[in-house]
């Protein structure tokens, strides 16, 4: 007999919960991206990206051929209404629940008197904040 | 004969109910790849025509979902399988292969995060308690592949491809010993440091029809071998999710389906942290990554559902040989890179 004890701690559950319906919802987003590209509204041509993908250029060169640099940055938030930008979006939008459901979380858990493991998952939330704004430089 | 087809047709059925949002989004990707195949006005090029390229998206979501599927039910992460397979056996830049080895890595886990959150496989204290070293990790991998890839060029792809060769094999060794032996782990002594953290919790275990309690010990070793786990998740784009699994289960000693769960967990919060650094360089093609994050998040739902239901240790085997066969032929590549040599096997 399955007892009581067995119910899911609510802070996991708005965190699983938060991550699985924005992910959802990204996939949607990234679906009609690509079905945009694919009808010829695209910021780059599909067949460029898949063409030099294809060939194994690197990826400055792709850019390079692209748009004459490396994005260096968030690219697509200035070209939501082209597919493949949308579809950058989508994906992006898909890794984003990730930061309000660990902090959602770690507020729950605060407010549950569980100070550690709330404080834990706040930070684990603000290190994922840092990978988004790029504020760790890469080059 | 009959009575199985029509227990295979009532679990499918079952899924469809229980999860109707999977059939939405399975039909809203059908339909999409219809539309783009129908309606394309994708122009060819010297190596691609039209049709190939349709051809490279649909096959993408197929080999996609069934990574994903393998993946969850093995309790590694598909960036597993998918980096070293492209990276052994492809020439596409091995920036957008990490990039896209983390979509793979991380969306399986990212969509399982719910499931496994309502089933209670996974524990929130656990979760936590790993993610911090395993962010901080994932953060700076990612930071070093670029500088790396940066700085060495061809040299350091052939470092990347000979050094995940031999982490193939450490990974395979670990899928390997990780099977019934350590499927319920008791520890015959919890530590000071693990009690005060109360790492405990417990699940139904539905093939024992009943519940398992557990405690997870040696917290501190643990919470160190994740900042490592996490930096080869970032670098190397491929989640690790077999060495999450495998600490959690032998070190930790958490039973094998809390450690598969919480370690489908822990690589997407890590991989979503290295996945941003990733992104804002541009070595994320998103059409090209596309369907394989579709695919993931499909596979991912049905893996977890059935990993509810079914023993691992079948997948493990099929997980083994495919690990040692892009083992060999990574360190083969990296020795060619480094070296400037030509090896003529496979």
């Amino acid at each position: 007999m399955k007892d009581d004890s067995l119910k899911p701690p609510l802070a996991g559950v708005i965190y699983g919960e938060i991550v699985y319906w924005g992910l959802l919802i990204s996939c949607v987003v990234v679906i009609v991206g690509s079905v945009l590209s694919f009808l010829g509204n695209s910021y780059v041509p599909v067949s460029y990206w898949l063409s030099t993908i294809w060939k194994g250029e690197s990826v400055a060169e792709i850019w390079k051929g692209a748009v004459g640099a490396l994005p260096n940055g968030h690219w697509y938030l200035d070209h939501l209404s082209k597919g493949d930008a949308l579809t950058a979006f989508g994906i992006s939008l898909g890794v984003f629940p990730v930061i309000p459901g660990l902090l959602l979380c770690g507020l729950t858990l605060l407010k549950e008197k569980e100070i550690l493991y709330g404080l834990l998952a706040i930070g684990c939330g603000i290190i994922v904040i840092i990978g988004l704004l790029g504020l760790v430089p890469a080059t | 004969m009959e009575k199985k087809k029509l227990k295979r047709k009532s679990r499918f059925w079952s899924l469809v109910t229980s999860v109707p949002e999977l059939s939405i989004l399975i039909l809203l990707i059908v339909g999409g790849y219809l539309v783009m195949g129908f309606a394309s006005k994708v122009q060819g090029t010297e190596i691609l025509s039209p049709t190939d390229i349709w051809l490279i998206i649909v096959g993408s979501f197929l080999i996609s979902t069934a990574i994903a599927i393998l993946a969850v039910i093995g309790g590694i992460g598909g960036g597993v399988i998918f980096t070293p397979i492209m990276l052994g056996f492809t020439s596409l830049d091995s920036l957008v292969i990490r990039a896209t080895g983390l979509v793979v890595a991380m969306f399986s886990g990212l969509i399982s995060t719910g499931p496994f959150m309502r089933s209670k496989l996974a524990n929130i204290k656990v979760v936590i308690y790993c993610g911090f070293p395993i962010t901080v990790g994932a953060i700076l991998g990612s930071v070093a592949a670029i500088r790396l890839h940066n700085a060495l060029g061809l040299v350091g792809d052939g470092i990347v491809r000979l050094s995940l060769g031999m982490l193939m094999i450490i990974i395979a060794y670990f899928l390997f010993t990780g099977g019934g032996k350590t499927e319920y782990p008791e520890p015959k002594h919890i530590d000071a440091f693990s009690a005060k953290m109360r790492l405990n919790g417990s699940y139904w275990e539905e093939s024992l029809g009943k519940v398992v309690n557990y405690h997870l010990v040696r917290a501190v070793p643990g919470g160190i071998m994740f900042i490592f786990l996490g930096f080869i998740a970032g670098f190397f784009g491929l989640g690790g999710g077999a060495f999450l699994t495998g600490t959690l289960n032998l070190v930790m000693m958490a039973p094998v389906k809390v450690a598969a769960a919480c370690s489908g967990v822990l690589l997407a919060i890590s991989n979503a942290t290295a996945i941003w650094t990733y992104i804002t360089y541009g070595a994320l093609i998103a059409v090209f990554a596309a369907p394989w994050m579709l695919g993931q998040v499909v596979g991912g739902i049905l893996g977890a559902h059935l990993l509810i239901s079914i023993r691992a240790s079948f997948v493990r085997k099929v997980l083994i040989a495919i690990l040692l066969i892009s083992c060999i032929k990574l360190v083969l590549r990296g020795i060619e890179e480094i070296f400037g040599i030509d090896i003529p096997i496979i």
